[in-house]
Formats: C-alpha cells, structure tokens, sequence
C-alpha cells in the first residue's frame, strides 16, 4: 500500500511548482529536493517519494526540468535535475499565478461588512 | 498546450520500447535516494542499521513508487489494458462451458438486432448507388405527400419540366408503377419487371454501363421505331444470357415487339425505387408500341411517370418549389387535350402544390408499407438483448463469487479499485466483441432471410442488405453498449474486493451480502418483466394474424384460378372486344374441370388500381363528395357463380342486357346499408356525376343485390360496390376505351384449381395466338394479402419464444447458484429433520418471489405500452385479455420448470457429505 501523504492538502500542481522553485536555485538530486522542501518549510511539508517521483516524470516529460547523472558527494551515481529555460518561464507565470490568487484570497478573509 | 500533447506522447512511445533501459534507471535513482537518506541518518547520529532502517521506512514500498511514477505516463494505461486483454482472454479458455453460454446467448440478441438493423438500412438509410443522391428531389405534390402515395405525371407535364433546365434544373423520368414485360414470343407469358425511363435517365443518374451504350435522345421521341430499343440489368445478363458479351445488338420480343438490346446496366443498379429491381429498361417513347396504346404520349394520357430533378450546385430546392409553383398553372393548362375544357379536375390539380422531396434515398412502396413494422420488430429485437444482457450479467456474478480470492490478493498487491474494475469491464468487452463476432454471421443469414419472406407472387423483393460501415457501426455501438450494460455490475463487484479477505480462510461465506443478492433479484425480476412484455406483444400479433385469417372473405377462394389475359396483340376491333372477352369466356368453360368462368376488369386482391365512380341517387338529394366514392367493376355473367357470391335479392346479369338495352347494375350490400338503408333498392336509379356539360351520363337500374365481398385489403371493411355487365361497358363508359387487358376467373370443380392451366392455354392459344396470358391461383393472392402481418407474427412469435428461454436460462442459473450456496444449510436444515418438500420450498422462495414481482412488473408495463402497437393490430384491442392471461400462464409454466428442477436437486443433497466438507 501506499504511504500516506504527511502534507496536508499539498495539490499535484502545486508539489510541481514549488519543485521548479527549489530547482531555481541550484540543480538538486530527488533526495536532496524533498530535503530542501522540508528545510525551508520549516518541517510544514515533508514530501515523500512517492509523491516526489511521479512528479519529476511528469515534470520532465513536460519539458520543464532536464535529467543529468552525476556523482553526489559522496561520490555516488545520482540523477540530477536542472531547470530548463521553459521551465525557468513556466515557475514565472505559476508564481505570478499564486501571488494574485491568495492576494485575492486574502483580501476575502479580512473583508468586513463595510467594505464591498 | 499542443507540444506537451506531442511531446508527451513522444515520450511514451520512448518507454514502450526502452522499457527495460527506463526500469534500469529508476532502479538506480530509487537506490540512491535511499542511500542518500541513509547518508542524512547517519549524519544525525544513528547507527548504521538504524539509519538503515529509518530510511526504508521513509521511502516505503519501492514497488508501490515504481507503479506510481509508471502510471505518470500515459502507456502504463495501454500495457495495462493489454495485459488484462490477455488475462481476460486466458480466464475465457479456462471456462469454456460458461464463455460458450455467455458468447452464444450475446451473439443471438446482438445478431438479431444487426440482422434487422440491415434490413433498415437497406430500406430506410442507404442512398441509390447514383452519382451524387444528395442532389436529386422527387417532384411531388403535398396531397400525395400526406397520403403518402406515388406522385405520378403524363408525358405533357414531363416534357414542360425537362425543356427548361434552366428554371427546374435537370431532370429525369421513369415509369411510376412497376411495369411487367413479356418476353415470351408466344402463349403462355414469360414476365419480367422493367421500367420505361427518359433517355437521359442513364446519363443524369452519371451510370456507366458494363457494356454496351446508354440511350440517346434519339430513341425518346415518342412512338418512333428508334426506341425499340432496350437495357438489360446485370443480374437478367447474367441468368439468362450467361453473361455473353455479344449480347449487345441481340434481338428479343418485348410484349410480342422486337427489340434491340443497346447495353447492360452496372451491377449495383437497381433502379430508383427501393425494393424492387427491373430487368429491363426501355426508352419511353417505345411505350406506345410496346403498349400497343396510343394514349401514352398524349397530354391527357396517363399519369405514370415519375419526375427526379437534379439540383445543381447553388440551386436550392425552396428556389426551385418556387419556380414549379408559379409555373404550376401554366404547365396544367398545357396538359389540355384539343377541345378539352378545364374543369374542376384541372383546378384540383393546380391547388394542389407541386412539392420537392429529397431523394437520396430513392422512392420506396415497400418503405411505406413496412417501416412501422419494422421498427417495431427492431424494438422488440432491442428489448431480447436487454434479457440477454441481464442474463449474461448473473453469470459473470455467479463466476465472480469464485474469483474472489484472486482479486484480494491483487488488492493486497497495490492494484488500484480502478484496475481490478477495468480488468472485469474487458473481460466484457472481450465476450461481447466476439459475441457481435458471430452475430454478424447470424445477421447476415438472417437479413436475407427476413428479406425473402417479403417477397410475393406481386412484388419480387430487391433489397440490398450486405454489410457496410452502417451496419458495423451499429453493431459495434451494440456490443460495447452492452458490454457496458452488463458489464457493470461485476465490474463494481470486483472493485469492491476486500484485501485483507485474502488472508483469512473462510471465503465459503463470501459474496453473500444482501445488496447482491438482491442486485442479482432485481435483474431476475426485469427478465421476467421483460418476457411478459415480448409475449404479450407476440400474442397480440398472433392473434391479428388470426384474425386478419379469418376475415370473411365473401368469396370462395380455394376453386378459383385468375387468368390474367393481354390481348394487346389480337387483331381485334377495340370496340369488338367485349364480345370478344365473351367468347373467349365461353370457350374457356367448356375446358374440362371448369364448371364456371367469368371475365372481369379487377379481381379480388389483385394489386392493381381500383376502378371507382362518382355516383348520385336519382331523385335524391346529392350525396357529398367524400360520402360517394364506390368501388366499380365490369363483369360477365357468371362472376357471382364462379366466385360463390350469393344473390341476396332481383338477379344477376342475363343475356337479355346487350350493349343496346337499358344498363342495369347489380349493387353489393355495404351498397345498400349506405344509400338505401332499410329501403328495396331494386329499381331504383344512379347516373355518374358529369363535371362538364359534353359528359353524357347514363343512369342505370339497380336489379340485383349481392353479398359483400373483399376487394383489396383484407382490413377494410366491406365498400359500397357496383357491378356492371361489360358488354354495356359503352354505354356507360363513353369515353374510355375497352381496356386491351381482362381477367379470366375459372372455377374448377374438383381439385386444385392450378391443374387447369394447361387445358386453358390450349383454348386461349386457339383462340388467339397473340394472347398472352399467365396464372394466378386465388388462393396464393389471398395468402400475399395477409403476408405482413403473417411476417410480424411469425417474428414477434420467434423473439417471445427467444425471451422465454432467456428467462427460463436466467431462473434456472440462478436457483442453481442460491442451492448450491446454500448447501451447508440445506444440509444441517436435512440433518435436523426437514423434509424434501420444505426444503425444496426453502430454495425456491426468493426466486419465484423475484420472479413474481416481474410478472406484476411485466403486466403494469405491457398494459402501457400496447397502445403504441395499436396500428399494427386488427381486431384485437391492445388490452386483449386472452393475450395477457395467456403470457401470463406460459410464462408461469416455464419459470416453474425452470426453478423446479435445480429445487429438486437441492432436495438431494446428502447432508453427510455437507457436513463433512465444512
């Protein structure tokens, strides 16, 4: 059977933007992401493999990260991923995306009866 | 968006057929991912094992991620289809018993659905096998559209059209009705069916002829000797000249008329009315010879042609409708004859509109008579698959109860609901693609079938039902249709597979929750209901058939034999001819075996148009026009006695009423219910309604009464009838001439009347060797007239047996699985002392409590639906109670015996042996 998801309410689309972010940075090996993930969330989301895998297929069939074997540090054979120029574009306009939704949502929670 | 459809299709395409190399890798990314947390752990303190076992439990089951990151692509759904496609196929070979039951019960219902659906298809839906049909408009008008009857034009109104193509578009003709052409040189008649056609019909229609040449416009022109001249199908090519190539510029007697053949039609080529097929074409202007009947060109001549146009591209059928209609009045008045006034007659005919009617399809009198029934037995077809459906649903229950170990241990494994439900939906699939398989093979024997069966002495039935993309369609839709239908309950079933069933042991147990059991009722249930429906609808067309049989013909059919006779050929005076037709009666009663003859313009069910008049009582107020039609028929003298009509009241025709004696006329009952009811009509005095001055009326004496007799259909009931002596045919009939064609009917005095055919052809040949002649015994006309609804019956008697044995298969399987489920119980219920018949009581109750409930069911909806059966049926009311409480009772009889026998068999279990086995 198939472990649980630990993250709470973490979409699909979502998982694969927040992949292409931590990617932005620095090319990363599939531990090393779900590691950054967990780190910079402060513990909030802790993605696992089985969630983590099908979305780097998906990601790379879509053209938006390249696959490249390496050697990590401890000089092991890893897949590494880096960010392509449309995938580079695609984190723009997902993350331009995001920001007006939640200012949006933002703006319906705090609303009070005076405001329109 | 359209790259990353491209691009990932690419993609799987790659992983189809680097599957091992993609294994391979994500073999190695997995094994570094854990390896790198096993790094992690070790960096915060844990031993080696520890971290080790830390990081399996953060990665899981290594399997369950590889599924996973598979069933990202969109391959995985292929391979998986493909291996259950296998699987499916692997469990079908395992089980033969059940796959032959469950393919054969499918390939009955989907055949007999595509069997009719061909049949529908070639009547209704097929375009003429022409050049462009979507181009082509029949020229109508609405009245004969309402009444849904032929529109037929004479040679003045087609000529009007055709010399104007550039207001009506270009247009083509044949003959309306199905002309009969003899080709025997002498004697007896040797028929074909054929056409006389405009000499562009080839052309227009853009067919190419196998060999040989169209017609030219040379050999249309009216009466010229140009036109004998004549196009053979392919099928006459064939059978009677042996396909010889020489057969162009052969010479052959078309009603005693020489004639060349010029070419043969394409093989395809039917002609332009569905259902039936000529032989022979001839150019119409060798209709006045071949006719011998110089009224066919003339403006006032017959109307027996039908006009096609041809809509060119930009011209539209309201355009043209329009330019038909102002022209409509124009092209009336040139159908003038010289001298002829316009009356009341013409003006009907130019109110009533000239209309276009798509002809794609061509024109059809077979489509008429037939579609309602057709799309019923279509329905009816419908509802046996249904059966067969829930049918074959309880048996993939059934056999799902003994799968259910296997599909736990698949769940256990990580298959998703979704994929054991797939696995089921194609084992569907699979039993009923080859079910449709080998219903096409029943379809095909079937349609042909069907299609002779349409067939008379009358109408030789033409109907092409091979397989085209229509038929395979539908058939496909059916079969994934109704692996859906039934397909959906095991599939449900089997997604609902309890994983952690797979490792305890009682199964014994499993499968036997309420909400099944009571699924797998219901489904009895509505096979019950649906076999009450189809019997009670077979029952109530058995018995129109029944009395359609046993309307009173007011004939006797059985000693009567009709000759029809052409005496086109004979050098006789036209005026001559009653005497002649007289003569010719008394030599044919001499023959040996004839004890009485009689010749008549129509005969009983003879298909042919019927002679009516326009009558008024004499001395009485007018009748109104819709309350005067009468059936009108010239006879000889002995007619009533040839044909057992009894004289009710005066008498009959004598010698004493020669062509120069007062007319008298002879009047049937329904004659004198209507106009002299309760008055003696004898005596009393009708003349025809005259609509122009010129018309000279002759009024006549009634003299005799007679009783009612059929004329065409066998459902109407008796029309007012009149009947006149012919020798006084010109007196009343001025100015029409003696019709060239008469029919002899001969009664025979023991025996079957067929057997006189060869003594009457020897005194009809010596009579007159220009006679043409052939036989139809009474009897078999009869028979033709009852053939539809004889069909339907037969049918719908074929489709309520089929249900009944569905149900009764159904009622049986499904006893047989509550007894053997319930053995355990049996067995205990045995061993503490319960006699056979308790038990036996015990198995049966649920189902015949299901089956009960359908029959309710069945009777509820029969009763709402018969009403839409109500204009196929004669004599039998929808509601017919013999027909229900018989339905009823078959029904109950054969689901007794379905339950009954595996009841008795559960009454033999031994409950030792149950005892023992739990």
């Amino acid at each position: 059977m198939a472990p649980a998801d630990k993250t709470s309410a973490l979409v699909q689309g979502t998982l694969d933007m927040l992949i292409l972010r931590t990617l932005a940075l620095e090319p990363m090996h599939g531990y090393g992401i779900g590691m950054r993930l967990e780190q910079i969330s402060h513990g909030a989301f802790q993605v696992n493999a089985g969630s983590l895998f099908p979305a780097f297929r998906r990601l790379e069939r879509d053209g938006l990260i390249k696959a490249e074997w390496s050697a990590t540090e401890n000089n092991r054979r890893a897949k590494y991923y880096v960010l392509t120029a449309a995938g580079r574009r695609r984190l723009a306009e997902a993350t331009r995306e995001w920001e007006a939704q939640t200012a949006a949502i933002t703006r319906i929670m705090r609303a009070t009866l005076g405001e329109a | 968006m359209r790259f990353r459809v491209a691009r990932r299709a690419l993609a799987g395409i790659r992983t189809l057929f680097h599957r091992d190399q993609v294994e391979q890798d994500l073999d190695e990314e997995l094994r570094a991912y854990l390896d790198a947390a096993i790094e992690r752990h070790m960096q915060a303190g844990l031993s080696r094992e520890a971290a080790t076992r830390a990081a399996r439990i953060e990665l899981g089951s290594t399997t369950a991620i590889a599924q996973r990151v598979r069933e990202a692509g969109w391959e995985s759904a292929l391979e998986s289809i493909w291996q259950d496609l296998r699987l499916a196929t692997r469990g079908l070979r395992r089980s033969p018993g059940f796959a032959l039951v469950a393919i054969l019960t499918l390939a009955l219902g989907i055949g007999a659905n595509s069997a009719i659906f061909s049949v529908v298809n070639g009547l209704l839906l097929r375009a003429l096998p022409v050049a462009a049909p979507e181009q082509l408009a029949m020229v109508s008008t609405r009245q004969s559209i309402d009444e849904g009857f032929p529109a037929g034009w004479n040679y003045s109104v087609w000529k009007q059209i055709h010399e104007r193509p550039d207001v009506f578009g270009r247009s083509l003709s044949w003959t309306v009705f199905p002309q009969r052409f003899d080709l025997a040189q002498s004697g007896e008649t040797d028929p074909v069916e054929g056409l006389f056609v405009s000499g562009n019909f080839f052309d227009e229609l853009g067919l190419s002829m196998t060999i040989g040449r169209p017609f030219n416009a040379r050999e249309d022109v009216l009466g010229s000797s140009d036109s004998q001249v004549a196009i053979i199908s392919h099928g006459l090519w064939q059978r009677r000249f042996g396909g010889a190539a020489d057969v162009v510029g052969r010479r052959i007697t078309v009603e005693r008329v020489p004639v060349e053949i010029v070419g043969v039609a394409p093989p395809e080529f039917f002609g332009a009315e569905v259902g039936r097929a000529f032989d022979i074409a001839l150019p119409v202007g060798a209709a006045p010879i071949v006719r011998n009947e110089k009224e066919w060109g003339t403006p006032a001549g017959r109307s027996f042609l039908a006009i096609m146009v041809r809509l060119q591209p930009g011209q539209s059928m309201t355009s043209t409708t329009a330019a038909l209609r102002s022209a409509q009045r124009r092209i009336i008045e040139g159908t003038l004859r010289a001298n002829e006034i316009w009356g009341p007659f013409h003006e009907n005919q130019v109110k009533d509109p000239f209309t276009l009617t798509p002809a794609a399809t061509g024109t059809s009198e077979l489509r008429r008579q037939y579609t309602r029934p057709l799309i019923t037995i279509l329905v009816i077809a419908a509802v046996v698959l249904l059966i067969a459906c829930a049918n074959v649903a309880n048996l993939l229950l059934a056999r799902a109860a003994a799968r259910d170990r296997e599909l736990s241990v698949r769940r256990a494994l990580g298959a998703t609901r979704w994929r054991l439900a797939q696995q089921m939906l194609l084992e569907s699939l699979v039993l009923s693609l080859v079910g449709a398989a080998a219903g096409l093979l029943l379809a095909f024997w079937g349609s042909r079938t069907l299609v002779a069966q349409l067939s008379n002495w009358f109408d030789r039935v033409t109907l092409d039902v091979s397989l085209d993309w229509r038929v395979l369609i539908f058939t496909s839709f059916v079969a994934i249709l109704t692996a859906i239908l039934f397909g959906t309950a095991p599939a449900l079933r089997a997604s609902m597979a309890n994983a952690s069933a797979a490792l305890t042991e009682s199964l014994s147990h499993r499968g036997a929750g309420r909400s099944s059991h009571h699924f797998r009722g219901s489904l009895v249930m509505i096979q019950v209901a649906l076999s009450v429906i189809l019997l009670v609808a077979a029952g109530l067309f058995i018995r129109t058939f029944q009395r359609v049989a046993a309307v009173p013909l007011g004939f006797s059919s059985e000693h009567v034999l009709v000759v029809d006779v052409n005496a086109t050929r004979a050098p006789v005076d036209p005026a001559a001819l009653p005497d002649f037709y007289t003569r010719v009666t008394a030599t044919v009663t001499s023959v040996a075996g004839v004890t009485h003859a009689a010749a008549s313009l129509n005969t009983p069910v003879n298909h042919a148009a019927t002679l009516v008049g326009d009558f008024n009582v004499l001395g009485r107020p007018p009748v109104p026009e819709r309350e005067r039609r009468l059936i009108a028929n010239f006879v000889t003298d002995d007619w009533f006695a040839t044909y057992g009509i009894s004289i009710r009241q005066g008498r009959g025709f004598t010698a004493a009423d020669t062509a120069t004696a007062p007319p008298v006329i002879v009047v049937n009952e329904a004659f004198v219910r209507k106009f002299f009811p309760g008055q003696d009509p004898i005596g009393q005095v009708i003349a025809e309604i005259a609509y122009t001055p010129e018309w000279k009326t002759t009024p006549r004496t009634i003299v005799g009464v007679v009783n009612d007799s059929i004329d065409q259909s066998l459902r109407a009931t008796a029309y007012p009838t009149v009947y006149q002596r012919l020798s006084q045919w010109s007196a009343v009939m001025p100015l029409m001439p003696v019709p060239a064609q008469i029919s002899l009917s001969v009664r025979a005095g023991t025996g079957s009347p067929a057997q006189l055919s060869r003594g009457i052809t020897t005194a009809l040949t010596t009579i007159d060797r220009h006679l043409a002649f052939s036989f139809h015994p009474l009897a078999d006309r009869v028979s033709a007239a009852r053939q539809q609804e004889r069909l339907v019956a037969v049918l719908s008697g074929f489709f309520g047996v089929l249900a009944l044995s569905l149900a009764a298969v159904g009622l049986y399987g499904i006893t047989s699985y509550a007894v053997a489920r319930r053995r355990a119980e049996i067995g205990i219920r045995m061993a503490l002392g319960a006699q056979r018949r308790d038990v036996v009581q015990l198995a049966l109750s649920h189902t015949l409590s299901w089956s009960a409930a359908g029959v309710m069911l069945g009777v509820i909806v029969a009763a709402g639906v018969t009403r839409y059966l109500a204009a196929l049926l004669f004599g039998v009311s929808p509601l017919d109670a013999v027909t229900f409480v018989s339905a009823l009772l078959l029904l109950a009889i054969v689901a007794a015996l379905a339950t009954l026998v595996p009841a008795r068999r559960a009454a033999t279990v031994d409950p030792m042996l149950v005892l023992r086995s739990e």
